[in-house]
């Protein structure tokens, strides 16, 4: 019997191994090595459009980089956006979430209809709101102008409000996902411990406090975690409504990086720049698994 | 007599019927696929290419292209070999790039060939030098030459009795008077985005006040004290006479503003004149005048140009550029730049369709661009390799100094402090 | 009970009053495709306008919208098909592989998705190059595959750590194999997460639309890409940009609502 139960687990680790070896052995080839050689460039000044050879420049493109006025600017704006705008949908997220928590047939569809923004390319949505907020003759813009809401210029030629704006944008696309993260985070929570609890007397608040939010934490973690990877990344709407002004009011890293990148053909000084990028985003992510991880540990515990 | 003339006549309608029937034959039946820019041109070309392939047989897929996708998509494609693209049209500021990195191919043999067939002389010096020329090498071949004009109200100015203006200085004078903000008018507009729509619009400006990018030695001299003034008299226009939201026009933003009648003047690429005129989208129609884009007092007179030329990849191979090059020669042909002004699509490269009678009549501003062209300055934007880095630098400097957070002179001495690093 | 129903309709209010403000945008976009070109930008800005269909008729004359909804829908079906194959199973190792480092190498996954795709698109193109996929479809899908397939083990590992052991020990002893236990006892449990996951990858790839611009030509080119063509130098084309919408946006929105049930099911338990 004994030998029959070893060989089993043995048999078993490697049927696992063997069926989660192919995704591993994708994410080597298909990421790991471009980012491997990504990040062998941005040691040289290699140039797409310049003939001759590659030279080793060791750190000289970070240098730039931290020199440089405006990816220090943008460097700054990237966190603001990303923490600002994360933070936000989570807030207006999770009140949504519990708006649409009780199941009814308004409920149903008003969540099938606000998933709508996800389903728009993030480059038309810039554009949408670039149209709506033109001071001149947009459908906002033109009347927030009018009637003194916004700077004679426009929200985003401001350069105080520029960015904010561009937050504003951001939460309305993402905040539906958000909610239902959230919502699907609410749905699956333990009935009967919801109802003991309200038995037992708790108010609203508390219920809310003690153990809604932290049995809703492994919800917050992905919603928070899978955001803020991709806000760190904005590009589109920065590429259509202002261009990274005014003034670098909004330069953002992966619009300096694609710039470098792509319009001047920089490889090397843009793979640093996305280098530097991969190891805030992971710098991140890793603050917000040990954040959860505490707030787990101090909520969970009761 | 006459059986020698019957024969005569016999063996010539012969011959040609051989002829024609060889080229149908030894004609390449090929598909050639072209990188184009998204301007109204794109249209035109993806309407005519079937024509083209019934009388030659060569298929050209039209691939319309945004302007940065354009560049980052075609590059990728010479630099990888990739050979996805055969032609591949080219604005005039990336000549340099193109050249130094041997994108395209050397037409000066081909040109040389076919020296009758294209007519040289036919095509403006200026759009000749200007497109595709980079120190002495022709890369690229121009096609579709825009130039720059001013374009005005004449109802506005009528209505306060005002000439068109003559020199910049009048073109400030009217913007003041016209500007009347709380009945939505406003005297002049032009782009500050940051980026590459405020550089080179106030590229262009400069050059007409007598300023220069580029010093007599072909390196930087961003902060000179012209260029300085100017970009004071830019920023002020953008204080006194422009609308509010110009802070952050793209050209898209600004003729949209002027169709929709809120401004007076501006200078534009002759390429968007005739959406002007398209009641479905303009609510100007039949109010606005072209004029030659001013120049200061005194100065010597010369307009910008701008403008796309085509090239040929240059890693096909000799057969496929030798197609290549007959498209080039017909989309370039006095027929079809005529067709282009047809369809009302405003590019300029040959001086018989400019002063084509019958185009005159219909459209009179021709002999605005006929002057323009024969006095273009192509070089207003450096067309140098490193261009795409300045268009930035100058783009943020000068988006700076509108916003407010720097000043001429100074923004513009830490520009040429930068630029002078890319030399 | 008053009270209660008061905050039930205030809750309701706020709802409407969401929904107006997240479905506005979307609405003026559309209602661009039905305007002509002067009355989009019309000054003073107004709400009515005369309809007209000609940007839908010029939209069918220059682009070839069939193909081009069918290459999104191959693109993004193929995605997250990759993703789901590559992804599933590895979820399901890493969820029942008795070690520490399950909940990290998970972790590492996601990470995958930190990547700013400037970082890898130009070496991933001249990888193409040489493998000779350039401009297929193949390009496409193995590039958003490896951001989706991230994800899909992410949210998977969450779901088969709630498939409690004893189905599948009971599976095991009644004769299956590991492979007939995993397919036949193991994935039925998580198919609300599988759906998720699919739907998700499959608005994720819709959407793309660097990657495809760099790795597609004119033949497998996607709706998000077709979209910007209409993003001139001269002029915005909002009108064909509306006309676009309608076959960017709806055909994902059916799918949301199709598979409405699942998708908030799926996340259940997947967050776990």
């Amino acid at each position: 019997m004994p030998g029959i139960r070893l060989g089993f687990t043995a048999r078993r680790r490697l049927f696992l191994v063997m069926i989660g070896l192919p995704a591993v052995l994708y994410m080597v080839l298909v990421a790991f090595w471009p980012l491997s050689q990504g990040l062998a460039y941005s040691f040289t000044d290699y140039t797409l459009t310049r003939p001759g050879p590659v030279n080793w420049v060791g750190l000289e493109n970070y240098a730039d980089m931290f020199a440089d006025p405006a990816a220090q600017r943008a460097i700054v704006n990237t966190f603001v956006f990303t923490l600002a705008a994360v933070g936000l949908q989570l807030l207006a997220g999770l009140g949504l979430a519990l708006l649409l928590w009780p199941d009814s047939r308004f409920n149903r569809i008003c969540l099938a209809l606000m998933l709508i923004p996800i389903t728009v390319t993030p480059l038309a949505v810039g554009l949408i709101f670039r149209a709506m907020l033109e001071p001149d003759f947009g459908i906002l813009g033109y009347w927030a102008r009018v009637w003194g809401l916004s700077p004679a210029r426009g929200y985003l030629a401001d350069e105080n409000l520029a960015l904010a704006t561009l937050i504003v944008i951001d939460v309305w696309e993402w905040t539906p996902l958000v909610a239902l993260i959230l919502l699907a985070g609410l749905k699956s929570l333990p009935t009967d411990v919801l109802e003991a609890a309200e038995v037992d007397g708790a108010s609203r608040f508390q219920r809310f406090h003690r153990i809604i939010l932290p049995m809703l934490l492994p919800a917050i973690f992905l919603a928070l975690v899978m955001r803020s990877m991709d806000a760190f990344k904005i590009y589109d709407s920065v590429f259509v409504t202002t261009g990274g002004g005014p003034d670098n009011a909004t330069n953002v890293l992966m619009f300096h990086a694609a710039k470098i990148g792509l319009e001047f053909f920089q490889i090397g000084a843009a793979s640093a720049i996305s280098t530097f990028m991969l190891a805030c985003v992971g710098l991140m992510s890793v603050s917000f698994v040990l954040m959860i991880r505490h707030a787990e540990r101090r909520l969970g515990s009761r | 007599m006459q059986t020698s003339r019957r024969g005569a006549l016999a063996l010539s309608a012969l011959s040609a019927l051989a002829a024609g029937g060889a080229s149908a034959q030894t004609g390449p039946a090929m598909t050639l696929t072209m990188a184009c820019m998204n301007d109204p041109f794109a249209t035109v070309l993806a309407r005519l290419a079937p024509r083209y392939a019934e009388r030659t047989g060569v298929r050209v897929n039209v691939d319309i292209l945004s302007y940065a996708e354009l560049l980052s998509r075609i590059t990728a494609d010479f630099v990888g070999r990739t050979r996805n693209y055969d032609l591949c049209t080219m604005d005039i500021v990336w000549a340099g790039q193109f050249a130094e990195a041997g994108h395209t191919i050397e037409l000066s043999p081909l040109m040389q060939r076919d020296a009758a067939e294209i007519a040289v002389d036919d095509i403006y010096q200026a759009a000749l030098l200007g497109i595709g020329n980079f120190r002495g090498r022709q890369i690229a071949f121009p096609f579709a030459a825009y130039v720059n004009v001013l374009a005005f109200r004449r109802d506005l100015f009528e209505r306060a009795g005002l000439q068109p203006p003559q020199t910049m200085a009048d073109l400030v004078t009217a913007a003041q008077r016209l500007t009347d903000a709380p009945n939505n008018i406003y005297g002049w507009a032009a782009n500050g985005r940051r980026g590459a729509p405020v550089a080179q619009d106030w590229m262009i400006y400069n050059a007409q006040i007598g300023g220069s990018i580029l010093g007599p030695d072909g390196r930087p001299a961003i902060n000179s004290a012209t260029n300085a003034r100017s970009l004071t008299v830019y920023r002020d226009l953008f204080r006194m006479a422009a609308p509010p939201g110009a802070v952050n026009y793209d050209w898209a933003a600004r003729h949209e503003a002027f169709r929709q009648g809120i401004v007076a003047q501006h200078q534009i690429w002759t390429i968007s004149i005739p959406s002007y005129e398209n009641p479905e989208i303009s609510r100007i129609v039949g109010r606005t005048g072209i004029i030659l884009a001013p120049t200061a007092e005194g100065m010597p007179k010369r307009y910008g140009i701008g403008g796309w030329g085509l090239g040929i990849n240059a890693a096909i191979d000799e057969r496929r550029r030798e197609a290549a090059w007959g498209f080039i020669k017909w989309a370039a042909s006095a027929e079809v730049q005529r067709r282009f002004l047809d369809a009302n699509v405003g590019v300029f490269t040959r001086r018989s369709v400019v002063n084509d009678p019958a185009l005159r009549a219909r459209f009179p501003f021709f002999s605005v661009v006929d002057e323009s062209l024969a006095n273009g300055d192509a070089d207003f934007r450096p067309r140098i390799p490193q261009y795409p880095q300045i268009q930035d630098l100058l783009g943020t400097a000068v988006n700076a100094v509108l916003v407010g957070t720097a000043d001429p002179q100074r923004a513009l001495d830490d520009a040429q402090a930068r630029a002078a690093r890319l030399f | 009970m008053s009270s209660r129903r008061l905050a039930r309709r205030a809750g309701q209010a706020s709802l409407l009053l969401a929904l107006i403000v997240f479905l506005f945008p979307i609405a003026w976009l559309f209602a661009t495709a039905y305007k002509r070109a002067g009355d989009i930008f019309a000054i003073p800005p107004v709400l009515t306008f005369t309809p007209s269909l000609r940007n839908f008729t010029t939209l069918f004359e220059f682009f070839d919208v069939p193909q081009l909804v069918l290459n999104s829908v191959i693109i993004s079906f193929g995605t997250a098909g990759l993703a789901l194959a590559l992804g599933t199973p590895a979820a399901y190792a890493l969820a029942r592989l008795e070690t520490r480092w399950a909940h990290t190498i998970a972790y590492g996954f996601l990470a995958i998705r930190m990547i700013p795709p400037v970082a890898i698109l130009i070496p991933f193109y001249l990888m193409m190059r040489d493998v000779g996929l350039l401009g297929t479809y193949w390009a496409l899908i193995i590039l958003d595959a490896m951001q989706s397939t991230s994800f899909v083990v992410w949210m998977m590992f969450g779901y088969f750590r709630a498939v409690p052991k004893e189905i599948e020990e009971a599976a095991v002893v009644d004769g299956c194999t590991q492979w007939g236990t995993f397919i036949r006892v193991v994935l039925p449990c998580v198919v609300p997460g599988l759906i998720a996951s699919a739907l998700f990858c499959i608005i994720f790839a819709w959407n793309n639309f660097i990657f495809p611009s760099f790795l597609t030509n004119a033949s497998t080119r996607p709706l998000s890409v077709a979209m910007i063509s209409a993003y001139g130098s001269n002029e915005i084309n909002w009108g064909t940009m509306g006309a676009l919408a309608h076959f960017s946006v709806l055909p994902i929105v059916a799918l949301a609502l199709l598979l409405n049930r699942y998708f908030v099911q799926g996340l259940t338990r997947g967050v776990h």
